[in-house]
């Protein structure tokens, strides 16, 4: 875009873009090393003193949730489309890897992998159908899917209801897992997952994606295929988790029709979302982990925990309504956007038009 | 055999209907799909419950449960609402989804999360009527829906709000502009939503007997129905409904009664792939 003004300014404009060019790779390996510092951070936890093998489990079904958030954020964040089922996802991606290890024996990779693929193949028949609404349709028709996910498993024999299937000890390639290293294998899975949305966002079909969502006719008239790209959207969150699903099997060991037949716990995957805000990185980390912890931390008062994620849930649609990581995002960004404008000015006239384009 | 699950599935039918036209009612008037619904109906039905034992008569219990869930839908407009009016559909349905929390806590901390039976119990005497056989409870609860279907097509029809209501679903913008109050219209709305919901309540708890979670199928069933009639046709929400009720009946009674709460979902997808409009063709849709 800097290169459609006037002939005259070009020697100006090179240093400018330059300059920009030098501060923006400076952002994005702040943004990169925050990252990768939470990374650390949490693969240094378990070696802390007095961290017990218990905790290693409540972190993995952290991880659980946030994976799942970050599955749905791919959806509800950069696509637009708001998906009220995926704890019927979730449900799929625990029961075929249960049953998988069940009747079969294999081992735990092999049964992600499979439950993966399984719930992405329910995601593209899903979208099929479902892809033909939007809005709040879409929105009841998957609540009603998840609801219909919940109805099988606790109605149908061959998934036990809500005796539940108990699982023997995980395998992982072989190796038989503590619940430590089971948290390590989580830690990995979900490291994989947030490498894989950084690239999808920032590919050509993650920017295809936030197109439709931010201006459909423009999109489509530029030659973007939205069936194709919103089926790849549905299909990939699906795929991811259902991922999540059979790593929450395999974290308890246990997987019953009365944990995977609420049809809240989809709704809770949506909240995390929401709560962290959607179309940001941290969004879903940071929406997983409240979502997850705060039942925890409130264990003894179950229906207080319920009243507190209801206002806080509120609280955050009234005050942040981009999330809490966009609040907290908030003074960096206009710190950067400082940043961005001295530099601007320095060597530019036309600085506002190159600070637009940054976002 | 066939006739009488018909008959007991325009029953349970009319009872969703109260919750699909809650749900319909709302969404035109809003843009907000209200998941809070099926919490109004189990407030109040707790609230009935109290009532009953404490020594009230049935139609006391139940003028004050009615005007209690009204008010509560007029306190959920006030507070949470309002201030977010302006907001996306999502932003809203997850306004009202942390209304449900808030309500489901309460429930559970104040009345606790186990079931309890309501104190008024459904009456199961056989009546013969039509040629089929249908039980005193069901013929109550169909008149009962009935009357409030009269009363909502008088207030639709007849009165000045209900007019001004009709008219902000066509138009917000130009019914302001008209001089109609809209944001006391919205509040209406709610408060409409809130009467709906108490009887619901009421009338389902025999049934289904009273604990925070007796609404959630119920809820799911409405929001079904109300698609049937594209979310925005109260007559289509109230056939959707109806035929819900058939069907899972229908299923229950023949295929056993593990399929009864899937077929809302098989019949949602059937209704998508063929009409994703709704059953009904709709005479304008709001860009959402």
């Amino acid at each position: 875009m800097v290169n459609k003004t006037s002939m005259s300014r070009k020697s100006v404009e090179v240093t400018n873009h330059a300059a920009m060019t030098k501060l923006k790779r400076r952002f994005s390996s702040q943004n990169a090393g925050l990252i990768l510092l939470m990374f650390f951070i949490l693969l240094a936890l378990p070696f802390i003193p007095g961290f017990k093998p218990w905790m290693a489990n409540q972190l993995s079904l952290v991880l659980v949730y946030v994976i799942a958030a970050q599955g749905i954020s791919i959806l509800t964040g950069y696509t637009g489309l708001v998906s009220v089922g995926h704890g019927g996802f979730l449900a799929i991606g625990a029961y075929t890897s249960a049953l998988l290890v069940k009747y079969t024996g294999v081992d735990i990779a092999i049964a992600i992998v499979a439950s993966a693929c399984m719930a992405g193949a329910f995601g593209f028949m899903l979208g099929l159908v479902f892809l033909r609404l939007s809005g709040p349709f879409l929105a009841i028709g998957t609540l009603g899917f998840a609801f219909f996910i919940g109805t099988l498993i606790n109605n149908v024999p061959f998934f036990e209801g809500r005796e539940g299937i108990s699982l023997p000890v995980n395998k992982f390639m072989g190796v038989v897992l503590s619940d430590v290293s089971f948290y390590f294998l989580g830690l990995g899975f979900f490291a994989l997952v947030t490498l894989f949305i950084f690239s999808f966002v920032r590919s050509s079909v993650g920017r295809s994606l936030m197109a439709l969502r931010d201006a459909e006719k423009a999109a489509q008239s530029c030659g973007v295929n939205r069936f194709f790209y919103r089926m790849l959207a549905f299909t990939v969150s699906a795929t991811i988790t259902g991922a999540a699903g059979a790593l929450s099997g395999f974290s308890v060991r246990y997987v019953s029709a009365e944990v995977y037949s609420d049809i809240w716990y989809s709704v809770d995957i949506l909240v995390a979302v929401i709560v962290g805000g959607s179309a940001m990185m941290m969004g879903p980390i940071v929406g997983g982990t409240f979502v997850a912890l705060l039942p925890f931390l409130l264990e003894t008062l179950a229906d207080l925990s319920f009243i507190l994620k209801g206002l806080i849930l509120i609280a955050v649609l009234i005050f942040a309504p981009a999330g809490i990581c966009e609040l907290i995002a908030r003074p960096f960004q206009r710190w950067r956007q400082l940043q961005i404008e001295s530099v601007g000015k320095e060597t530019l006239v036309n600085a506002p038009s190159a600070v637009m384009h940054q976002h | 055999m066939l006739g009488q699950l018909i008959t007991s599935g325009v029953s349970t039918g009319a009872l969703y209907a109260l919750t699909a036209i809650a749900v319909v009612v709302v969404f035109r008037n809003t843009r907000t799909i209200n998941l809070a619904q099926g919490d109004f109906s189990m407030i109040a039905a707790f609230i009935a419950v109290m009532l009953l034992k404490s020594g009230f008569s049935y139609s006391q219990a139940l003028a004050c449960t009615v005007a209690f869930t009204i008010l509560l839908g007029i306190l959920v407009e006030r507070l949470v609402m309002r201030p977010i009016a302006d907001a996306d559909w999502l932003t809203l349905f997850t306004a009202t989804l942390g209304v449900y929390y808030i309500m489901h806590g309460i429930a559970g901390w104040l009345w606790g999360r186990d079931t309890k039976a309501f104190p008024y119990t459904f009456d199961p005497t056989p009546v013969h009527t039509f040629g089929t056989v249908i039980s005193v409870g069901h013929l109550l609860n169909i008149g009962w829906a009935a009357a409030i279907g009269a009363v909502l097509f008088v207030f639709f029809k007849f009165t000045k709000q209900g007019v001004a209501m009709r008219a902000v679903t066509d138009d917000p913008e130009t019914a302001r502009l008209m001089g109609i109050p809209v944001r006391f219209i919205v509040l209406l709305t709610w408060g409409m939503a809130g009467f709906l919901g108490a009887f619901a309540g009421i009338l389902l708890a025999p049934i289904l007997y009273v604990s925070p979670q007796m609404m959630d199928e119920v809820l799911v069933k409405g929001y079904v129905a109300a698609v049937f009639g594209g979310l925005y046709s109260i007559p289509g929400a109230i056939i959707g409904a109806l035929m819900i009720g058939v069907a899972e009946n229908l299923a229950g009674g023949y295929l056993g009664s593990h399929y009864k709460t899937a077929t809302a979902f098989v019949m949602i997808v059937v209704l998508l792939a063929l009409r994703p409009q709704g059953l009904f063709g709709i005479q304008k849709r709001r860009e959402i």
